[in-house]
Order: structure tokens, then sequence, then C-alpha cells
């Protein structure tokens, strides 16, 4: 017999259909069916292949905890593996497939792996994959051999290499008591703590509200048990400061209360809404917590207990009640507990007959004795189940009478026949939460035989089934007799998922392993995607039993996020497309309209070259470096990262972060200054402006804005609170385009109104206001690239229009724009220090910058800067290079001083940076060598293995392009 | 004076975005403001700057981390310890605050061209913003006219509520234009109007 | 991880920055004592339990703040301003869940 629908009331809406497929075949279902529910109305059985003996494997459970019936699905190109086929809803057009199985489910080649079980215990890998090579079948070249094999037939379901284009969001929610699960316990707190007046937050994995009470029978305050969940749901709703999140599974607890869920939004759903993500993650951060998570019931270690057939059993209880699904049609009940007659009750109502009930135990309660006699069927106390029989479904199974207390069995085995084998092996409250946030161990229960939470270490507290109170519901005793196994040969499960037998257990103790965290990784057990929810106690009381210990002293790993899996995408949430935001300058949509090649500077897009049809990028900066040193250029430089230094104390500030003076800098004058760390290390340049008194603008490089300005922030506030000065970041405040050439004042001179620009106006390092385009600008002259060159400043928001203007009246003189590529040529021809100089290993001395090391001050790292590795004149220094065979150099290549390209040693340093010099007509670089400026004049011979680079290079020095300074002087 | 050009740039689409009912979930507008001004007060001054900016320009803040005030064409909130931001609609307010704020008291900094404001206004706005800040929008916690400082991964934003349902927004301008491309994202799913 | 800020109140990790050890002492920045300067550019004390540190709420007030954070358990035991705020009133938040 197979399962079938029934007529009984429950969740799903018989009035419409949904059709779906399961391996490329239609079915048809209905609204509020899982995959699982609606699958088995369709009377099918086998949902999956076991990990790692390819068993056939059905649905055990009817939610989270489900280990075997794991499904992937697929959406256009998009799989989405390992989902537990209970937790999936069914929506027109679903497409599932089974996995782990080859060519088919129905028949898999790699269940022959079933007879080489021996072969295939805990700790197959290891033993004969790991460790040196001894003949022709162990070790590590072995496992190289067999792995494309192995990876293929044991694992879980294949991810997708297509790019998920569903939506995720992330959504941060704050409350005054959060209730995670909504079973009559968490509605009980969530009304409480809503009548307080409090904000309330209630999270419930499934669809429905009210946990087991809305299909389980039984009274709550009075009334029936699923009208009560009905009008307490509604009750809350119409509350304003109670919010109620349905498919939302809390998955994490951190520091502050803060609890970490998914919503699965649109999921259950043909397609997402426009604009509806698929599912949100959920930041909450809450005063109190109440963990109101329930239980989970437990499987019996028993020969056979994986055949598709066996199913927890109120599992099968809640497809009988609650998905009107009746997984079989003469149904057997295995159990250890009373709690498994409420649902074999449940079953004989749904239309089940129930042909037996085993029960280890010799006694029974008399509520558990008049439930049986209810049922109907054999009740057979004081017995076990010790094999289960049939192919890929149950046929029936054998009992053989058991003594709970020794676990000895005697007589004969007897065959009973059924389609369903119910099983229940106790109860574990969900704990998981509680142990994330739990001060100490999770505490055992001998009663429960169970772990209960752990006292909380946040502010949490645990309510029913979840905190061991099971004194609600069907109101049976729950305490099972305390047998987790039967022993009595042949493959007994306890981990489904990763198919971790009992034997297996027991090996990994006669192997040596001890702990519970060794057992548990040697063995894999409870790692899988189920994370054991059905396997950690049974496996840790079988540890136990080996050891010879009590279960309490062998104690339970704590448990860590996530409880339940969740996707990448959830996490990653809002961050679409590149991970990071993009920072453009006011003159961005010029560039690009230009057809300028962008390139990223951090977050900042930056030309690198505005390229003519068919030109290289070499071909570009070339053209773009002759034009500004003979006629002029133009380039943003408004990613310069800009800080206010304001305030009465604002130079005396200046002088102690500098290693240069700046209280004796003139208004309206600016002067490059370096920056030391507190180690002595360079760290960074700028030129800083004093525009009054108290008034000064500092750049800093376009890398460093962020991290400078901390600095900043750092001294003022921890070392210097006294002083009375303000620090804003500007960087975004001004437009900045800075102007070169031989041509660039006679630019300005037709543009600039308001102001002079000659020389004695506007002298080197001066600063003038003026306007430009009828905007207000400030004009800096200063030179990064040795011409005579001017920083043009203006508000952003009008840095287009001055750009344009300056750009127009270029025109005649020839002037073009020039990005990154041809600012950097400039520099390196020029001997200018950049990142790549200051490396953070560099000192100042090291680019030869002591001129700028006052000794009128202390300032930050001039302590530390005169240590003896730090003076030594053999560090590696700045020099310019000057390629001698005519070929490129490459940034980070070594050079050696020796002309064997074989022999890789003798580095006597490397090259920062590189390009062609279109003024000295050779391919040049910087580069920081041992000694420095000793080596001017001599060869090395650049050293590049790993890009086939060997050449003759002559070391220079750094300031390859008019030493003198003549023309930006001019 | 020349306009100042919006950051904005292509991303500011103008109309209804997945409006399926009466009303957008939320109205997003960028306000472009004639003056954005950060003052700050020495420790120990900030009585002296709050007057000041009473008297210029006619705000009373409230005394306290985060008060604020707000009128249809002005507002001012501090943001962090003695630094208040003060934002009018007419251009030049940085000149007057200057005059009113010696050295010896404080320092006004002019802003005007350096944040871009944004406003997210509607019945969706809390839910909106609650995507992107990890801050509480709800108006007990965040009451009327209040500032915040807080910041959408690298994205550093003030935040002042000026109505139960409207928050102005002021975030650097160089992150303005992929900021509101987020926004516009993250309102997508309640339907939104850019005005 | 949630940090109380004096200005802001209860933030988010994320917008704060770890800033280092506030156990040191910077030297007098006119002294040449070379062992002082190190001590304090290298050395770090490493405590199990209540350790005194420095974070920056770089993504919100940007004040710099002394706290007390246990390195077992992350538990906050205090936080103040490093910079002496004397102007500075808490804001008069409202009972949080008041009804709007």
């Amino acid at each position: 017999m197979s399962p079938r629908r029934t007529n009984a009331p429950g969740r799903v809406d018989r009035a419409r259909s949904i059709r779906f497929s399961f391996d490329g075949k239609i079915f048809a279902g209905h609204p509020g069916d899982t995959l699982a529910s609606a699958l088995m109305a369709n009377g099918v059985t086998l949902f999956g292949r076991s990990f790692k003996y390819h068993r056939p494997r059905g649905v055990l459970t009817a939610g989270v905890d489900e280990p075997n019936a794991l499904v992937t699905l697929i959406r256009g190109d998009v799989r989405e593996p390992n989902l537990p086929a209970t937790q999936v809803e069914i929506y027109e057009g679903l497409e599932a497939v089974s996995q782990n199985r080859f060519p088919s489910l129905s028949f898999d080649v790699g269940a022959v792996n079933q007879l080489g079980g021996k072969l295939l215990g805990a700790g197959f890998y290891y033993k004969t994959f790991m460790g040196p090579v001894i003949g022709p079948l162990k070790g590590t070249r072995f496992w190289m051999f067999c792995e494309h094999f192995i990876r293929r037939a044991a694992g879980l379901g294949r991810a997708g290499t297509a790019k998920d284009t569903a939506r995720y969001e992330r959504m941060n929610a704050f409350c005054d008591v959060l209730v995670v699960g909504s079973g009559p316990a968490g509605l009980k707190a969530a009304r409480e703590a809503a009548g307080d007046g409090g904000r309330v937050i209630l999270l419930e994995m499934d669809p429905l509200f009210g946990g087991s009470a809305r299909w389980s029978g039984g009274r709550i305050e009075g009334t029936d048990a699923a009208h009560w969940v009905e009008e307490t749901v509604s009750g809350l709703r119409e509350l304003p400061n109670v919010r109620l999140l349905s498919r939302t599974a809390a998955w994490g607890y951190y520091d502050g209360n803060t609890i970490a869920a998914t919503e699965r939004v649109a999921d259950h759903k043909r397609e997402a809404a426009k604009g509806e993500p698929r599912q949100r993650h959920w930041v909450i951060r809450a005063k109190k917590v109440v963990l109101a998570t329930g239980a989970f019931e437990r499987p019996i270690v028993f020969a056979g207990n994986d055949r598709p057939g066996v199913m927890l059993a109120s599992a099968a209880a809640r497809y009988a009640s609650d998905f009107s699904v009746l997984p079989g049609e003469r149904i057997a009940v295995f159990a250890n507990n009373d709690s498994a007659y409420a649902n074999a009750a449940l079953l004989r109502e749904a239309g089940a007959t129930i042909v037996a009930i085993v029960d280890m135990r010799a006694a029974i309660s008399e509520d558990a004795r008049r439930l049986a006699s209810e049922c109907g069927g054999e009740l057979l106390t004081g017995h076990a189940v010790v094999a289960t029989e049939g192919g890929k479904g149950l046929t029936g199974f054998k009992v053989q009478k058991f003594d709970a207390a020794t676990g000895s069995l005697t007589g004969d085995p007897r065959v009973i026949s059924a389609d369903l084998l119910a099983v229940s092996g106790g109860w574990s409250p969900a704990i998981h939460l509680a142990s994330q946030a739990g001060a100490g161990k999770a505490e055992w229960d001998a009663t429960l035989q169970a772990f209960l939470p752990p006292k909380p270490a946040q502010d949490w507290t645990a309510v029913g089934t979840a905190a061991g109170d099971f004194s609600g519901g069907h109101g049976l005793d729950v305490a099972p007799a305390p047998v987790f196994e039967i022993r009595a040969g042949g493959k007994a499960f306890v981990d489904f998922q990763h198919d971790v037998t009992a034997d297996d257990v027991r090996l990994a103790h006669r192997e040596g392993f001890v702990s519970v965290e060794h057992l548990k990784r040697y063995t894999t057990l409870g790692m899988a995607t189920d994370q054991g929810k059905t396997s950690n106690v049974p496996g840790l009381a079988i540890m136990a039993e080996a050891l010879g210990k009590p279960i309490p002293e062998v104690g339970t790993t704590r448990f860590r996020a996530p409880f339940s899996p969740v996707s990448i995408g959830a996490i990653g949430a809002e961050r679409i497309g590149d991970l990071r935001p993009d920072r453009l300058t006011p003159m961005h949509d010029w560039h690009v309209g230009q057809g300028a090649k962008m390139y990223p500077a951090g977050l900042w897009h930056r030309p690198a070259i505005y390229g003519a049809p068919g030109e290289t990028v070499e071909q570009a900066y070339i053209r773009e470096t002759k034009a500004t040193r003979s006629a002029a250029g133009i380039v943003d430089v408004s990613t310069l990262g800009k800080i206010m230094v304001q305030g009465p104390d604002a130079a005396e500030f200046l002088d102690r972060v500098y290693t240069n003076l700046f209280s004796t800098l003139p208004i309206n004058k600016a002067r490059y200054g370096l920056m030391l760390r507190e180690d002595g290390f360079a760290y960074d340049d700028g030129t800083t402006w004093r525009l009054a008194e108290h008034d000064f603008l500092m750049t800093t490089t376009t890398a460093n804005a962020g991290k400078v300005m901390q600095n900043l922030e750092y001294f003022l506030d921890v070392y210097w609170p006294d002083m009375k000065v303000t620090l804003t970041s500007v960087t975004d405040e001004w437009a900045g385009a800075s102007i070169a050439g031989p041509r660039a004042r006679d630019i300005l001179a037709s543009v600039v109104a308001g102001t002079a620009v000659d020389n004695e106006t506007l002298p080197f390092m001066g600063i003038v206001r003026g306007e430009v385009a009828g905007v207000p600008v400030m004009i800096c002259r200063l030179s990064f690239s040795g011409e005579l060159a001017y920083e043009v400043y203006s508000g952003a928001g009008h840095g287009q229009q001055v750009w344009d203007a300056l750009i127009e009246a270029g025109q005649p003189f020839g002037l073009v724009p020039y990005g990154l590529e041809a600012l950097g040529t400039m520099r390196i021809e020029k001997g200018h220090v950049t990142g790549a100089e200051i490396d953070g290993r560099t000192t100042a001395r090291d680019l030869y910058l002591d001129w700028m090391l006052s000794k009128k001050k202390p300032f930050v790292g001039s302590a530390m800067m005169d240590r003896e590795g730090l003076v030594d004149e053999n560090r590696i220094r700045l020099v310019g290079l000057v390629s001698l065979d005519g070929r490129p150099l490459n940034g980070g290549a070594h050079l050696v001083e020796h002309n064997d390209p074989t022999a890789l040693r003798d580095s006597i340093g490397h090259i920062t940076a590189v390009c062609f010099s279109p003024s000295l007509g050779k391919y040049i670089g910087l580069a920081l060598v041992k000694g420095g400026k000793k080596r001017h004049g001599t060869r090395a011979y650049v050293s590049d293995p790993l890009r086939g680079r060997f050449g003759p290079v002559e070391i220079v020095s750094h300031h390859m392009f008019d030493p003198e300074g003549k023309r930006m002087h001019g | 004076m020349a306009e100042q050009l919006s950051p904005l740039g292509a991303a500011w689409k103008p109309g209804r975005h997945n409006v399926t009912g009466a009303a957008p979930g939320v109205v997003l507008t960028e306000t472009r403001p004639g003056s954005i001004v950060q003052v700050a007060a020495w420790p120990g001054d900030e009585k002296a700057v709050i007057d000041a900016i009473r008297a210029v320009a006619g705000l009373k803040l409230p005394d306290g981390a985060g008060g604020g005030i707000a009128t249809e064409h002005k507002a001012a909130f501090g943001f962090a310890p003695g630094k208040f931001m003060v934002v009018t609609q007419v251009e030049g307010i940085e000149a007057e605050l200057l005059k009113a704020i010696p050295i010896t008291v404080g320092t006004v900094t002019g802003l005007s061209h350096g944040r871009t404001a944004l406003r997210v206004s509607g019945p969706k706005a809390e839910w909106v913003l609650a995507k992107l800040y990890a801050i509480d929008f709800a108006l007990p916690a965040f009451p009327l006219h209040a500032g915040r400082s807080t910041m959408h991964h690298d994205v550093f934003t003030q935040i002042q509520r000026t109505g139960a349902d409207q928050f102005d927004l002021y975030v650097f301008r160089s992150f303005a234009r992929s900021f509101w491309t987020t926004l516009c994202h993250a309102a997508e799913e309640v339907g939104y109007e850019v005005r | 991880m949630l940090i109380t800020c004096p200005y802001c109140g209860p933030r988010d990790l994320a917008e704060f920055t770890y800033q280092g050890d506030a156990n040191r002492a910077r030297p007098d920045p006119a002294s040449t004592d070379q062992a002082a300067w190190n001590v304090y550019t290298y050395d770090r004390v490493n405590t199990l339990g209540d350790h005194a540190e420095y974070w920056q709420h770089s993504g919100g007030c940007r004040a710099h703040l002394k706290m007390v954070r246990s390195t077992l358990t992350h538990a906050i035991s205090s936080v103040e301003f490093v910079r002496p705020h004397p102007g500075h009133k808490p804001s008069s938040r409202r009972k949080p869940g008041a009804a709007p």
C-alpha cells in the first residue's frame, strides 16, 4: 500500500490544484502542501538516496529536522540544492529533482556501495587516503586518483553555476520582546508581552501560526486547541505593537540580544512580485527574547530504521491531521514513551488501521493502555523492533521480546506486516538558540532523557516544550525508557543524512576517540545540513554507553549558528551588483561621455586614459603626456582626500601631525607635508593650504583619505583633548581640476575673472580666489606633473561648469584631458612618490624626504624614526631606473647585480612603478634598492622569472626629468 | 550664482515606479537646500553656539544629544557631541553663522556642495529605511525633528526626522548616485514616486 | 554586538572601529626615552577578562570611546567619551515601545 490523500480537514485547499514536477514527472497537489505531503499524497515514498551507501530513503519527519528527503529546486538556470521536501511549499510549475542518484532514483548504480559497508565505515577516507604512499592503493596519491569518482558518488545535491537572479533584502528590527515559535507557549508569551505595551515580534518557521496545537487536538484555556490558536493569533494581529512573521526561521543568536532570522517571503510563489525579495534577512535586536522553539521527536536506532516507511510518530500524525495525507494504510507504532499513543489515535482517526503498538517498556500508563485499546491492533509491551523488511518501501518488520533494563532480546523474532512504522524515541527540546546564547553547558534531564537549555548568558527565557515542559497538548507523559538503540545486528542508523551507524560510533570509540567533539568530526555525526537534529542525542547516548559513562558526563557540543541552512544571498542581502558603493566625482559623466576608460581607485572611479579609437593604453598616455608637457593637460583631482582643520589650535595641531612646520605658513599659501606613523615610518603626504588664520585645507592621497581622517581624530580625541580643533571631511565639498603644462597660465588668464594669475599674484604654492563661468573658484599653484600647474577648486555642484569652461578656454592652446596613466607617467619622470613607495615599510629617509623632518619640534613619529635599523644607509631606498634593452619594465620585479637569469637570489630591491617616458624616449621606472643613491650610474638586472623578464637596467637619480624644477617654477 | 548640478544624474527618474495602489509607499526627492552648514562648539561652549544658531536662523535647538528642530524651509539638529547641522533653503547662511560664531566659541564649515540632501517620505518610509540602516526608526525611539548619525555600509549618513513619516538624509555627494540607486531599489517593494 | 555610544545610544558593532588598547600611555612628545616609546608603540596587554580599549563610533558621531569589554564574554561594562564633553546631555529619549 502507499500513502494517500484523505478527506480529513486540514491546511490544504482542495478546491485549488497546483501542478509541479519531481524528477521530470508531473504531479498535482494543493495550496498548503509541502513537496513532501504532495508527493506522498500521490503515492511517492522514495525521495532520495543516502549520502554514503546510496540507500533508498523516504520521509522521516514533517519539518526542519528532515535528514532524508532532500531535493534540488530548479528555477530557470538557477539550482538550489539540499532543501528538505518537508519545508518546500509547492507552487504552480515547481520543478524539483532528487539528489545523489545516478542514473535515476529508483535504479541507482551507487547502491553497490551498500555491499562494501564494512569498507566505508567511520574514518574510511582518513585511513585510505591520508599519509605516505605505500603500495598502489594507499595514500594521498591514491586519493588524487579516486577523488573525482568519490566526489561524484558521495555527497548531496549539486550547486548550480548560474548567477542567482533573485532579490534578497535585509531588515533591521528592534523590539522589547521577541518570541521565537508560535506554539501555545509562544502565543501566550506574545500575548502577555503585547499586553504590557511593548513592541513584540513573533517568529514562526511554518506558514501557519500555532505549532502542533493546530492539528493535534486537545484543549487550551478551556477551549478547543485549534480554535484557541485561531482566536489568539487574530487577537495579536489586531494589535499595532505586534509584528507576526511566518515562514521566518530564527537561526542565530548573537551578542547584544541580536537574533538573525530568514523570512522566506516569496519562496512559495511561482514568481516574486516586482520589488519583492525572495528572502528577507532579519536582524532583530530585542530587549528580551522568549524561546518557544518546541521540541523534536527522536528516532530509535535499530536495524533497517532508515527504510522508506519508517517515520517519526508525530510526523505521521501531522501528515494525517494537518496535511490530510495518510502516510500508510496499515500502520504500526514503535515507541519508548506515551506520546506515540496520542499520535496513533490521530492516525486511526484519519482512517488508518493500527496493526500493532510495540513498546519497549514492560509497563505503561493507564492513559496509554486506554488509547491503545481505542486504536485496536495488538499491544506488544516489552518488545522491540529488530529489523525491517521490504525493498524501497516497508512491507513489515520483526519484533522480539525486549528487556529495557538490560537491552537483551529473547524469544523468536516475529514478523508483523505493515506499510508504515511510526517511531518515537522520546523528545529533545529544541535548545539550539538557547545553547548559542547560553552560559555553560546544556543541562541533562534524566526524566526526559534529553538536554534542557543552559543558563542564559543573555536576556532570554525558554518556555513550553523548549524548556522541557510537556504539560500542555495531549497531556501524556513523554518521559521515555532510557533506551536509544536496539542492538540486533544489521545497519542501524544514527545520523541518516551522513549515513553514520551505531557501529561507526562504536568503531570511533575503539579507535580512541573519547571526546564528543572528536567523535563528531571523525564520524561526521550531526555535521550534515540538518545539523543532527534527529541524531545528536542518540549518537551521544551510544557514545556514552561505549565509554561506560553517564550521558551528562560525556556532555553535548554547543550548538552554533545557523539553526537551519541559510542562503548566502540572504546574508549578502541588498548588496546588489558590486559589493561596494561607487564614488563618483562631479565630472564623472563627462569622463564617461568622452570615452574615458574608467579605473577603480578604491571606491572611486577615475579616468585611466581618454583613448582615441584604435589607440592602445600606452599610445594614449604617451599622447596625453606629450600634449601636457608641450602645451597643457587637465586632470580631475576631485578624489584627493580633503580635510578642513579649523580652530585656534589648528596650526599647532598640524605641526604635531606633520613632520614639517605649518604654523609658519602664511595665509593663502600651500605647503607640501609628510606624515609619519608612531613607529617612524612614512604614512601619507599631501599639500595643506592655509585659507585663513584658523582655517587649513589639508589634502591627503586618494587612497588614504579615510585612514588619515580617522588617525587625526584619534590623536585629537585621545592624546590632545584640550586642543580646540575641528576636523571635517570636505573631500566631497570641492571639485578639483588640475591644469598643467607650459600653456596652463595662458589658459587660466583667459578664463578666470576677479584675479590675476601671473607669477607675482600667484607664485608657486600661492592661492588666489576668483571666478570661472560665474562660479567662485580657489586656485592653488602646485605641481605633481613637474609642469607649471594649477589646481582649480570649486564647489562640487559647480565642478562640471568650471571644467567645461576650462576645457573650452583650453581649446586654442591645445589643452587635452589626461587620466591616471599619464598622471603616473609624469610623476615617475619627476620621481614623486605615491602609495607604491610609501608602502608602510619605507621611511622619509628611504624616500630622500629627510629635508622635511623638522628638528625644531617633536611630531608624530619623531621619537621612533631615528632607530638604528631605520637610519641604516643600506636600507632599500628610492632610485630611478632606465631600461637598457628597450623593453618595458614590470612593477614588483626584483633587481639583481648578477647577469644570470636562472639564479633566483641576491635581490637588491624591487621596482615600484613603471612607464614609458615620452620625455626620455625610454622605458623607465622607480625602484627601492639597497643603498639607493650610492648606486646611481651603476648597472643592475631586472629579474622577474614569473613573467619571464630578465634584462639590464641603469640605476639613476629618481629625478629623471627636469631635475632643477625649472618648468614648474617658470 | 550658477545652479548646483545634481549628483544623481541619470539615476534620477521622476515619476511613479511599481506603484500598484492609489499612493506610493514612499516618495523620494532630492531637496537641494541652498545651505548646508556644520557648526561645532568647543567643549563647554555648546550653549553659545545654540544661541547663535537661534539668532541667525531662528531655529531653537533643544538641549540633548541628537536634538533637532525643523520648519518648512529650514532645519537644524545635533549629530555628534557639540556638533550641529544647519540647513536652509536660502543660500549664504554660512557667512552669517561665521559672523555670529567667533573662533573662540566654535567653527563653521560649509558643506552645501559636499552633502546631498535626500528626502524619504510616506507611510512606508520607516520600513524602507530600516532595510538600509541598523537604527530604530520607530517614532518613540527616533522622535520628531531628532537627528542621527549612522551608516549604510560605506555610506555615512546624517538623518533628521522632519515628519511622522518623513526623513531627510544627508549623504556625501560622491556616494549620492550610488546610494540613490540603492534607495530606489529598496523602495521598489512598496512602490515609490520620485519627485 | 551592540555598543552603547554615550551620544547615539546602542548601535550595531558595524558602526564602530576598534582603535586599540587603552592601557598604554603616550610618552611626552619631546621625550627621547626610547624604552618608553618602544613600550607605547609595540607592547600590548593581552587580558583575559575585562580589557580597556578605544573604539571610534566611526559610522556615527565619530567620537572616540573608552570602554571596558570582557575578552571572555564580550560584555561591555562601561563606555565613556575619551575626549570630555562637559556640555553633553543624553537625549530625552522616550520610553521604548511607548505608543507613537
